[in-house]
């Protein structure tokens, strides 16, 4: 069996790990470039979200590789992801492949879906063999994660621009890498030391910038034009309260430092927004309320037709924090030069905001 | 009396005379608000950021017109009304959303409905909504019980004889029934059976779609809508189409248009908004199927605020002629 999955950023990570521990053969679909993304647009009906359009790009070019066995996440109430396998299956058997296709339900059975799905696949390996393989597979993720918080941190206070993110590359093809526990300690310690001691400039006080909105764009740089990297390169450290860990994002047991803080902010939406609507929305209005005092400003990343998303847009334009709001729309047919133009005015804006308001500060203590 | 106002858009054509019975029992005065205009949208669609959809677009522009007409807004947040099923996200956030945009409203009630949570909460919903013009859990299930009978006697004299959404409510409200549409444009031509596929709020706005349904009548097609079907002949579509329904309105959409598209018709339309979510996956499922079959014609008309009369007449009259030409051809083989 040649098993393969959509790339959602570092997530592909696990997968190897854990199946290279049960022997599977992983096919690891080239990382997302433009070809992935024309690919997916090309195959994809009118009017679908970035997430359906890129894994679908994914899935074409792992059947391209041979895979037989799709792993795609799928499930009960998570708006039209929850329905993309149904499509995706028939767009794959009408271009001509021959694969199985799994949804993975992410939502409902939780964790025993996974591991139920992961044990098929393995070809009945035993339940400790999956369990520990999993384990492994998902202490990586929380590696990645570790690194990936120091880099935000880093990025926008260094000497030399690209410092971090070069040290961040070089970790995670070595998390990657490593094939047990010790290594990976090793490894991610090493790696936080390094980024650790990249020389900066001590005098700066970053900008802070949020960000939040739709699950799949957040994790993955390529959808949402890197802005990450973007704003650290414009010296703005970002806040991100999603991370890949949280990837079967309703499993929180994963990430039990997870729940209290969704719950934190489900409870700061509720004024606004009391309910789940699907997909993220009630996350992108609660992170608007909870961090206004925190944060300078904040940037909303929406694919484009992104349903709760748009909810949370109309609602976040006229909740009482007055903290700003970017929101920046993912697809195809945006170009990232126009993005970055935005991006850069609005970086502006929040260095003009924050001046004014610590001359107002400073005019109050004399 | 105290009155409350129900925006003639989205779930009304669904649920009006149910609610309208609901709330008439516990001695509220119902006003609804007119049918939409070019003004309704223009109105609402000031209030949302652009790429909302078209049916919230024009949702909005009736909330504000009942904005000084009511001293109620009543905005239900449907979730699910069968076991596993899960609705547009739009749905969900629609009172609050309504809240947000439109804050000179008058209290705005809701009322979630979620069938995953049980009976209870059910009840608990219905009672938490009655409660507030009648306190009296007795009066509040009366109201409830009559409410689920218009709403089963609506939805019965609609696949019994035939009638869509706004001949029905005609029909229980007591307004006389319009006259059924003489073919004025091409009365050469033969006549087709259409079926006109797609949410309600679509369908039977003859503002945002044109007209849709009352053009084809002109053109002596006979048109037929997913409400005229029972919930068997749309569950069983679904489930030889997709298996189980995901979403609350599948039945609509996948059900609608996969019975029709092997039963009673030449052609299936399916009306959809831009950017709609749900509908992107659904009517790419109807669009696979009307390829495989082969027989049936299938046409998916996208509406959206900007959309063009002329457009969607132009796209009308080239699918009727391919109709009849298929027609022609197939008479022409049987002699
Ligand atoms: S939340 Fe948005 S991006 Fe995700 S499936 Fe729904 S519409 Fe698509
Ligand atoms: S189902 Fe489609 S048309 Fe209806 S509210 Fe949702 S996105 Fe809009």
């Amino acid at each position: 069996m040649r098993v393969s999955t959509p790339h959602m950023g570092h997530v592909y990570i696990p997968f190897k790990a854990i199946f290279k521990r049960l022997g599977v053969e992983f096919i690891m679909p080239p990382i997302n470039t433009q070809r992935t993304l024309s690919l997916g647009a090309r195959y994809s009906p009118e009017g679908l979200c970035i997430p359906f359009k890129m894994t679908l790009g994914n899935l074409i070019e792992a059947a391209d590789m041979g895979a037989n066995t799709l792993l795609i996440p799928g499930g009960d109430g998570i708006c039209r992801l929850g329905y993309y396998g149904k499509v995706q299956e028939q767009v794959l058997h009408n271009l001509g492949y021959d694969t199985e296709v799994i949804q993975i339900g992410v939502s409902e059975q939780k964790f025993r879906s996974l591991m139920s799905i992961i044990r098929k696949v393995s070809g009945d390996a035993p339940w400790y063999r999956i369990i520990s393989a999993i384990r492994f597979g998902l202490s990586k993720l929380a590696s990645v994660d570790r690194v990936e918080r120091v880099v935000q941190k880093v990025r926008p206070v260094e000497l030399v621009k690209g410092t971090a993110n070069q040290l961040y590359s070089h970790a995670i093809s070595a998390i990657d890498k490593a094939d047990d526990y010790d290594t990976l300690k090793r490894v991610e310690v090493d790696y936080i030391n390094q980024l650790e001691r990249v020389p900066r400039d001590k005098q700066v006080q970053p900008l802070i910038v949020g960000i939040t909105g739709e699950f799949y764009v957040l994790l993955e740089p390529f959808s949402s034009f890197d802005i990450e990297q973007e704003l650290g390169r414009m010296g703005v450290e970002v806040r991100r309260s999603t991370f890949v860990s949280e990837w079967t994002k309703f499993s929180f047991f994963l990430n039990p430092f997870g729940i209290n803080e969704k719950k934190r902010i489900h409870r700061a939406a509720r004024p606004y927004l009391k309910r789940d609507i699907g997909g993220d929305g009630w996350e992108s209005v609660g992170e608007k309320v909870l961090h206004a005092e925190e944060y300078d400003g904040i940037v909303h990343l929406a694919p484009f037709t992104c349903m709760p998303e748009i909810i949370a847009q109309n609602i976040m334009l006229s909740t009482r924090e007055k903290i700003p709001v970017l929101t920046v729309l993912c697809d195809e047919q945006i170009a990232k030069a126009g993005v970055l133009t935005r991006l850069e005015a609005f970086v502006d804006l929040l260095i003009r905001k924050r001046r004014a308001h610590s001359g107002r500060a400073q005019g109050a203590a004399a | 009396m105290t009155t409350i106002g129900i925006p003639r858009a989205l779930l009304y054509y669904q649920y009006y005379p149910m609610w309208k019975t609901f709330f008439e029992h516990l001695g509220v005065e119902v006003v609804t608000s007119e049918p939409t205009s070019r003004n309704t949208l223009a109105k609402g669609s000031t209030r949302v950021v652009a790429d909302t959809c078209l049916p919230v677009k024009v949702f909005v522009g009736h909330v504000l017109s009942l904005v000084d007409k009511c001293d109620y807004i009543f905005i239900p947040a449907i979730r699910s009304l069968k076991s596993r099923t899960y609705n547009c996200a739009k749905f969900l956030g629609l009172p609050d959303m309504t809240r947000a945009v439109v804050p000179e409203s008058p209290p705005i009630l809701e009322i979630e409905i979620d069938v995953n949570r049980g009976k209870r909460y059910l009840y608990q919903s219905i009672y938490g909504l009655g409660r507030h013009f009648n306190w009296n859990p007795l009066r509040v299930r009366e109201a409830a019980t009559a409410a689920m009978e218009a709403f089963i006697s609506y939805r019965g004299l609609m696949s019994e004889s035939r009638l869509t959404p706004l001949q029905a409510i005609d029909d229980i409200t007591g307004i006389p029934r319009r006259e059924p549409v003489e073919p004025s444009i091409a009365p050469t031509t033969p006549s087709a059976t259409i079926a006109v596929i797609g949410h309600a709020y679509l369908l039977y706005d003859e503002h945002v779609n044109y007209e849709l349904i009352h053009r084809l009548e002109q053109y002596g097609a006979r048109v037929l809508t997913p409400e005229m079907l029972t919930e068997h002949e749309r569950e069983a579509a679904v489930a030889r189409l997709v298996g189980r329904a995901y979403w609350t309105y599948e039945e609509d959409v996948v059900g609608a248009g996969g019975h029709y598209l092997q039963n009673e018709v030449d052609g299936v339309i399916g009306i959809m908004a831009f950017g709609c979510g749900p509908d992107s996956l659904m009517m790419e499922i109807l669009r696979r199927e009307a390829g495989n079959q082969q027989t049936t014609a299938f046409m998916c008309i996208t509406l959206e605020e900007h959309t063009s009369e002329t457009g969607v007449i132009t796209r009308l009259e080239a699918f009727l002629d391919m109709i009849h030409r298929r027609k022609r051809r197939r008479v022409a083989l049987c002699v």
